[in-house]
């Protein structure tokens, strides 16, 4: 798992046109460079309206080569999701890494994701609620990405004094509840302001772990 | 970039009243006597069900005309006799299974019943009917919240009422303590989620099942971890004891 200022700090975005790239980046394979076409277009576009050709010449690839790599506009998005995906639940894990008791850590996550995302509304929108749109297959790689974050939920049972018995479904949960509530704020065009989130999305994942009274504490800062 | 109505704060109706709340949504009236109105006679409720099937089937996206009229055996002269258009046919089918949805919440809603009792009694009711109309299920909660405006609206409407059902809660927490204003959407968006991934998964009909998950995430914030964990050992004995 990456880790220190690098990672955490690593753009997700993939970078903007061709001729901006750095030589090593132009040296990738076809494929990368789809891809992060892919993020950028439908980012920009939505997915509804995106074409295989909006693809290829964002790239800079021909159609065979296209149709050499994915079947699809739909196969192609999947990938790019994919890959998106693991570059948020990277830098969310870096943050989530560093020193400290569980609900610290999850601030930090938490912190790192709103940052993120709130770097990159078109990206952010992408990730959490127009994939919706494209269809079943896009949701279950959304659900799926969501549930690469359950370590770290469920590290909140061993945390939790009667962590073991809690309901079998918790961590599950809590991910929706912070989801839900992140999707909502980007629904509403307001990418910008999701740190002003942090308090609310910590509150969410802490209160089923630890109670209402001890996550208003840990919310409100220690010692308070 | 598209905005949507806000669905973050919606303008409060007193609390406890949950009827000015589904008046106030412009919701189709939860009618008491609801005679299973989905087991449907007429041509344009025979449609509606094949709308939501096919949903259920293939998605709204990937539903034709053709995919609606065969299996309610209509012509496609009368569907658009009965319809503009397919939106308009999946709007009608919204408003049918929130009709429904509405009726049964109202039903089990009292402004007498202790608040723990009224939230597990809905949260049963509204897994039960889940359970019991997949096709409906599959389109009020994957398909609407990403087929247009006006399916998102009507979704977003039935997701208030239920929101100002759970936020009851705040008039007499056992704890005192500051919870944030977002804390019923975020146990609505827990249990939502919970929900969507059993009927991804194809589990509709087990839904019933999460009922102590779901009382548990809805009840914590106000009720705190004892009384909230006590409440979803309830529900489970409660399954357990029907099933037996």
């Amino acid at each position: 798992m990456p880790q220190g200022e690098s990672a955490k700090r690593e753009r997700w975005r993939p970078p903007r046109g061709r001729h901006r790239l750095p030589p090593e980046v132009i040296a990738r394979s076809q494929r990368e460079r789809l891809l992060e076409a892919a993020a950028r277009v439908v980012a920009e576009k939505g997915y509804g309206p995106t074409t295989v050709a909006d693809l290829t010449r964002e790239a800079g690839i021909s159609r065979t080569t296209f149709y050499a790599m994915y079947e699809d506009k739909e196969a192609c998005f999947l990938a790019a999701y994919d890959t998106i995906a693991d570059a948020l639940v990277r830098r969310v894990s870096a943050a989530y890494e560093e020193e400290g008791d569980w609900p610290r850590r999850a601030r930090a996550g938490l912190a790192a994701l709103l940052d993120a995302l709130a770097e990159e509304p078109g990206l952010a929108r992408l990730a959490l609620v127009d994939v919706a749109a494209a269809g079943p297959a896009a949701q279950r790689r959304y659900r799926a990405a969501l549930q690469r974050l359950m370590p770290l939920f469920d590290e909140g049972r061993d945390f939790a004094p009667g962590g073991r018995n809690l309901p079998a479904n918790t961590s599950r949960m809590a991910i929706g509840a912070v989801a839900g509530l992140i999707s909502d704020e980007l629904a509403e065009g307001r990418a910008e302001q999701l740190p002003d989130l942090l308090s609310d999305l910590l509150f969410a994942t802490l209160v089923p772990y630890i109670g209402p009274a001890a996550a208003a504490r840990e919310v409100g800062g220690r010692g308070q | 970039m598209p905005t949507r109505p806000s669905n973050g704060n919606p303008s409060p109706a007193p609390p406890g009243d949950l009827e000015a709340v589904i008046e106030q949504e412009r919701l189709p009236a939860g009618r008491e006597d609801l005679p299973e109105p989905l087991i449907a006679h007429s041509q344009r409720e025979r449609i509606l069900n094949s709308m939501a099937a096919s949903c259920a089937k293939k998605g709204y996206g990937a539903t034709t005309i053709a995919d609606v009229c065969e299996p309610a055996g209509v012509s496609r002269a009368t569907f658009y006799e009965l319809f503009k258009d397919k939106e308009d046919c999946f709007h009608a089918a919204m408003e049918l299974a929130l009709a429904e949805a509405m009726g049964r919440i109202v039903a089990v809603y009292s402004p007498d019943k202790p608040w723990a009792t009224m939230v597990r009694d809905a949260a049963a009711t509204f897994l039960d009917l889940l359970a019991t109309r997949p096709g409906f299920a599959r389109m009020a909660l994957v398909e609407a919240p990403s087929s247009g405006e006006r399916a998102f609206e009507l979704y977003a409407s039935g997701k208030r009422v239920l929101q100002s059902l759970l936020e009851r809660g705040r008039d007499d927490p056992v704890e005192e303590q500051a919870i944030p204003s977002t804390a019923g959407r975020a146990a609505l968006s827990a249990a939502e989620s919970l929900i969507v991934g059993q009927i991804l998964a194809g589990n509709t009909a087990r839904l019933p099942e999460l009922l102590p998950d779901i009382v548990y995430i809805a009840m914590v914030p106000y009720l705190g971890q004892e009384e909230a964990l006590r409440q979803s050992r309830q529900a489970e004995r409660a399954i357990v004891a029907a099933d037996d």
